[in-house]
């Protein structure tokens, strides 16, 4: 888009210099001013920041060739646990799936609290906006981590660890769509005397269904490979056989389970490609 | 007999009834799999809330001697985000170059490079870290090569797409005159796409902040490990500081992004 302003510039700024041979100015005048500020000042933080890390980085170096040798190993699959591979993976697209299922009906229920034009109580939207806010801003592991001492071991601690994360995100997500509804149509039902909630029920959710079926669909690779990871923090799943293998120096094992992963991961990404090119 | 108008289009109506029909029999074979009813957590709500109430609330300092440890573990955490973000964006743009087939001078291998970067970007990066960690012992060091490893495959990926989806027009006319492979990319990819390039930068920033937190409780050192150690140790009330510390940090950094990304757009 810039490009095409670009080639509009010279052509001006060639007429009128139309006698003399000089150059043709090519740059582009209406360039953004703020980007060369930006990434110089990215690059500055990054370099601080290196420098405040201070890696070692000769003795990472220095390690590098023991990487090849791990991915050598993790190469090397070893089929022999695969019952306990696949329990542990259905364990985790389990806590995924119902995690993601609890929270759709959660996330609509807080998307109607804190929707502005459903109740039109901007207290109660505002505290709810604020309070998932915060949610949101934590790590789901973090939040595993309590549940998992407060729940014990087991898949409730992962899915209620998942389901505080996921519903913070659907809520703001269904607020969005709720609110981006037109405000005649909300105008011309409350006219009719029907109720707020039968407003929302009837008008909002359905205009807006479309949408949260798309966010589930996005949410559903997030949540897998969160939960992919839940294990490792502590919680069980398949995050639990890798990082335990890992830790164990059975290889084979982890690079069977590695393998599982990435390939759930990429069929979940496809299918939904290919949802939303049926769709819309 | 009066027929009646359906209120919604067929092939909408034959989406949601799948949805329906797809979350209502995952929702069952789920709960049967991992055995998981709501009803036990609403009967054990009790201890919930006990140790919310008791445990958790209300948030306390850790020791005044501790507390400049907790903040330059932030400042790590901050810097291993920031500076593995932008050593993996330079990285990903050389290399995202080379996956779109309509600037790669090698069209042939655009392909493999994005399998490549899918490959990297499906692992989450606490897997990398375990990998990594294994393989080069625990440390920043280590974390910071895991999270640019997995925002280096994301990002190729992002930049692939922003380059597709800019019009093509000029990449080609300046191929037709004869333009080498860097005066493309430095006169058409560039001035075009830069801005869509930063504000996925800025979107990896955000996901690393909260990415370097967990790399960081597994070895990766910064305010993870220190929530961590925290957590371990029983100290649910100082961990409710870190966490609400945390939560600071992440909602900061991400006005700050909205607020660049505005400028960015403009």
């Amino acid at each position: 888009m810039n490009a095409a302003e670009c080639t509009a510039a010279p052509d001006r700024a060639a007429r009128a210099k139309q006698k003399s041979p000089a150059k043709i100015p090519v740059k582009c005048r209406r360039r953004n001013r703020f980007i060369p500020a930006f990434l110089i000042g990215a690059a500055a933080l990054a370099v601080l920041g290196l420098l405040y890390l201070d890696i070692d980085w000769l003795k990472l170096a220095s390690r590098a060739p023991d990487v090849g040798r791990v991915f050598w190993d993790l190469a090397h699959l070893d089929f022999s646990n695969l019952d306990l591979i696949a329990s542990a993976l259905v364990e985790t697209v389990s806590i995924a799936v119902l995690s993601l299922l609890y929270s759709l009906v959660l996330g609509v229920f807080f998307g109607m609290l804190a929707a502005r034009n459903v109740f039109h109580v901007p207290a109660l939207s505002f505290l709810t906006q604020s309070f998932f806010t915060f949610l949101r801003a934590v790590p789901t592991p973090v939040w595993v981590l309590l549940m998992l001492v407060c729940l014990g071991m087991g898949p409730e601690a992962g899915v209620a660890g998942l389901c505080v994360h996921t519903t913070a995100f659907f809520t703001k997500s269904f607020a969005q769509s709720f609110e981006s509804i037109p405000g005649e149509t909300l105008e011309a039902l409350e006219v009719t005397g029907a109720s707020r909630l039968s407003i929302f029920f009837n008008a909002v959710l359905p205009a807006a269904l479309s949408q949260i079926v798309a966010w589930a669909g996005m949410r559903l690779e997030t949540n897998f490979s969160e939960c992919a990871i839940l294990g490792m923090v502590g919680a069980g799943g398949v995050g639990f056989v890798i990082s335990n293998s890992l830790q164990g120096y059975d290889y084979g094992t982890a690079g069977t389970a590695i393998l599982l992963v990435f390939l759930v991961a990429y069929c979940i990404e496809r299918i939904f490609v290919r949802v939303k090119k049926k769709f819309y | 007999m009066s027929k009646r108008i359906p209120l919604i289009a067929r092939d909408l109506k034959r989406l949601y009834t799948g949805f329906l029909l797809a979350a209502a029999v995952l929702f069952a074979v789920c709960s049967v799999l991992t055995q998981f009813n709501v009803m036990t957590l609403i009967a054990n709500g009790g201890a919930f809330w006990a140790f919310i109430t008791e445990d958790f609330l209300p948030p306390a300092l850790p020791k005044a001697s501790r507390i400049p440890g907790v903040l330059s573990s932030v400042v790590v955490t901050l810097a291993l985000a920031m500076s593995s973000t932008t050593v993996a964006a330079v990285l990903a743009f050389f290399v995202s170059l080379f996956g779109s087939e309509k600037v790669s001078p090698f069209p042939r291998l655009a392909k493999a490079v994005r399998g490549f970067a899918t490959f990297l970007r499906n692992i989450p990066a606490l897997v990398w870290a375990f990998i990594l960690f294994s393989s080069l012992g625990i440390g920043t060091g280590v974390g910071f090569v895991a999270l640019c490893v997995t925002s280096f495959a994301f990002m190729v990926r992002a930049f692939v797409e922003t380059m597709e989806d800019v019009s093509q027009d000029c990449v080609e006319s300046l191929q037709a005159v004869g333009a080498s492979f860097p005066q493309r990319v430095a006169q058409a990819i560039l001035p075009s796409c830069l801005s869509g390039f930063l504000s996925w930068f800025l979107y990896c920033v955000e996901v690393n902040i909260r990415a370097s937190t967990i790399v960081g409780m597994v070895g990766g050192g910064g305010v993870g490990l220190t929530l961590f150690s925290y957590i371990k140790s029983f100290q649910y009330d100082v961990a409710l500081s870190i966490i609400l510390l945390i939560a600071a940090m992440v909602i900061v950094v991400d006005q700050i992004t909205a607020k660049l990304r505005r400028e960015l757009l403009k």
